[in-house]
């Protein structure tokens, strides 16, 4: 087994009108062993932008950190927070710094620009971005992800149409992937609020 | 090239005189062997390219009413689930069920070779097959095949005239017989809550509620193992299916969610 | 084979560890001790290579209590638990320490809380947890049986359900188990489960 499928993982982010949504699973495994079912792979990096990280656990758990020191020392400079293409950039020159001993991480990040135009994006292990105007997805359940996001999305959708569509695709993708699911956590941002949502799933 | 099988079979025939009946039946079905040099290798490779269905908790136990018989119905090749509908339990005959863990085509398969050879015998003999000789049937045939890559792990379950009877049979070519067993990739999680569950003098309900709840329990911790878990009843007439629950509905029923864990509160953007 | 496992209980924390020090098939003495008084109210239970199990538990013991003597107050169980973290995550791209950590302590804010930190540096808090060949039986033992607010009565019973369990499914099960609690009072031993005692000398 691959080490990037060692803990097992699906996110994916989706694309609104003026707002988008972030979700992943809440699986934390050993392999085939399952350890928890609360667990955290989206993070908040500030109130219109949020990073999850997909594959190996630690890596995800040590590049947050970094993440969070970077971010919050660019805001003491700055006295602002990044934009999501700033934040992406900081995120591909980490990931590419460790070019011959990769974190074992594929990143989705998910932000509002100042003028509430929603930005997704995700890049491999070693930082090469990968820009889409609909959805991105990352994780073990990736496959299955693409087929229901092709399938299910739409453009323009307002945030609760958009919720439900995230969390429908999300929900049938972990249903063919042995290593993700047990759960969902679903972020829908808009530029007023993060809604934060946690979805019943099969717990098998 | 094709294998020899002659030197497996029994020397005394199993029933009476050759007839036109027997032929194709009663003989251990012989396959073609690859025109290698390396059967070995071929085999390996083989082994490679046929994704196995495995990952699998299946579990049977003999209490004071008869034979309980659960499994779950995942199929999956590495990751992908392939399936969350697999019969894992195999209707032998009305008194006698198998269970499938390993590889399905060579569990389908040898199972449906064993029923035949047991209604022969049922015709031969005119009674029916022990439950003991029935898994020894088996035994035999999976140990002429051993090291030959096929993958088997199989509980043959049954009531006969002895009473009920429960057997271990895999394919390194071992047979145990006992009162409790669990096999595949989930049957460690699965012993856990039976061990510590078991009570020979349980009624029907309460022993089905045990083996649905220790495959609950194996499909939780088990990433391989998930879909329905079915419950299986063999008594003195026969078998039975008792249930066939979603593990997905099965969760929610042993654990129901306070509404305040469902749905958080809103995180309202400071300073909007 | 290793078993070490350990759950939260109302108002205390309990882990447990096989006490075996075990060398290809050598068992070198039966009454290893591999749960460690990190400090006043800190348990830190460790599975893995010997060598580094007792090194590894050591260093984290010494930071702990140079951190409490140069500030004057001690660490929390969440921050003790990142900084375990914080160390194998360093050491896992150069020098990997083969260790598993079940981390458990008890603060006055809190209360009773376990950290789950496996030898890759993934760190989690959860309820009960397990490591090792055990894990596979006391998992699911514990799923079955465990509900929060465990009273010490009941989480003493379940453990040693758990000690039966492997005691009588594990192929290279070890003989006997320690028993430490960690609650308001403190950390301490609290039994021994013994089914032999070391190695006798030889009567003279």
């Amino acid at each position: 087994m691959s080490i990037s499928e060692y803990n097992g993982s699906a996110l994916v982010a989706m694309v609104g009108k003026n707002c988008f949504a972030i979700a992943s699973d809440r699986r934390l495994g050993v392999q085939l062993q399952t350890i928890a079912t609360d667990f955290q792979r989206i993070y908040k990096i500030h109130d219109r932008l949020l990073v999850g990280l997909a594959g190996l656990a630690t890596d995800a758990q040590t590049l947050y950190q970094r993440l969070v020191f970077r971010h919050k020392l660019y805001q003491l400079r700055e006295e602002r927070d990044m934009k999501p293409e700033t934040f992406a950039s900081l995120v591909s020159a980490l990931l590419y710094e460790k070019r011959f001993g990769p974190y074992f991480c594929q990143p989705v990040i998910a932000g509002l620009s100042d003028e509430d135009k929603p930005f997704i994006c995700t890049m491999d292990s070693i930082g090469a971005k990968e820009l889409a105007k609909d959805f991105v997805v990352a994780g073990t359940a990736s496959e299955s992800l693409y087929g229901a996001c092709e399938a299910m999305f739409k453009p323009d959708m307002e945030p609760e149409e958009l919720f439900e569509t995230v969390s429908q695709a999300l929900l049938a993708s972990v249903d063919r992937d042995c290593l993700s699911g047990w759960g969902g956590h679903v972020y829908i941002v808009t530029p007023t609020e993060i809604k934060e949502r946690i979805l019943k799933g099969r717990m098998d | 090239m094709k294998l020899d099988t002659s030197g497996f079979e029994s020397t005394a025939p199993l029933f009476g005189a050759s007839s036109e009946l027997r032929d194709g039946f009663s003989n251990a079905p012989s396959f073609d062997l690859p025109v290698t040099a390396d059967f070995d290798e071929f085999q390996k490779e083989a082994k490679a390219t046929l994704k196995h269905a495995k990952g699998t908790t299946t579990l049977a136990f003999i209490f004071k009413e008869g034979v309980m018989v659960a499994a779950d119905s995942r199929a999956s090749m590495g990751g992908y689930i392939s399936s969350q509908s697999v019969k894992k339990i195999i209707e032998i005959n009305p008194y006698m069920l198998g269970t499938m863990a390993g590889g399905a085509a060579d569990c389908q398969f040898w199972h449906r070779n064993l029923g035949i050879k047991c209604r022969l015998h049922e015709l031969a003999n005119k009674r029916r097959i022990s439950v003991t000789g029935a898994s020894k049937l088996l035994a035999n045939i999976l140990y002429s095949y051993r090291g030959m890559g096929l993958s088997v792990g199989t509980m043959i379950a049954g009531w006969d005239e002895t009473g009920p009877g429960l057997y271990y049979v895999d394919s390194e070519g071992g047979r145990l017989k006992g009162t409790r067993f669990s096999v595949g990739s989930g049957s460690p999680y699965a012993y856990g809550v039976l061990d510590s569950g078991y009570q020979f003098d349980m009624s029907v309900d309460e022993a089905a509620e045990l083996a649905r709840r220790a495959i609950y329990h194996a499909t939780f911790r088990d990433a391989a193992s998930g879909g329905v878990a079915s419950v299986y009843y063999v008594g003195p007439n026969g078998w039975k299916k008792l249930s066939g629950d979603d593990v997905g509905e099965l969760h929610y029923k042993y654990y129901p969610v306070m509404p305040s864990t469902v749905e958080q509160e809103m995180v309202e953007v400071a300073g909007q | 084979m290793e078993c070490v496992f350990g759950l939260v209980g109302n108002g205390f924390a309990i882990l447990v560890a096989d006490t075996s020090a075990v060398h290809s098939i050598l068992v070198h003495k039966s009454n290893e001790d591999k749960i460690m008084v990190l400090d006043s109210h800190k348990l830190i239970a460790a599975s893995g290579e010997p060598g580094d199990r007792v090194q590894f538990t050591e260093f984290i013991q010494k930071n702990v209590a140079l951190y409490q003597f140069r500030n004057g107050i001690p660490l929390t169980t969440a921050a003790a638990a990142n900084f375990t973290r914080g160390e194998l995550a360093t050491a896992l791209r150069k020098n990997p320490y083969m260790v598993n950590i079940l981390l458990a302590g008890y603060d006055k804010e809190t209360g009773p809380s376990l950290y789950y930190i496996d030898y890759i540096a993934s760190l989690h808090k959860v309820e009960k947890g397990s490591f090792g060949y055990g894990s596979y039986f006391s998992l699911s033992m514990m799923d079955r049986h465990y509900h929060s607010g465990m009273s010490l009565e009941e989480a003493i019973d379940l453990v040693d359900k758990c000690i039966l369990e492997i005691r009588s499914r594990l192929v290279v099960a070890p003989p006997n188990f320690v028993i430490k609690i960690v609650d308001k009072d403190g950390a301490r031993e609290y039994a021994w489960r013994e089914s032999v005692k070391d190695t006798p000398a030889a009567s003279a």
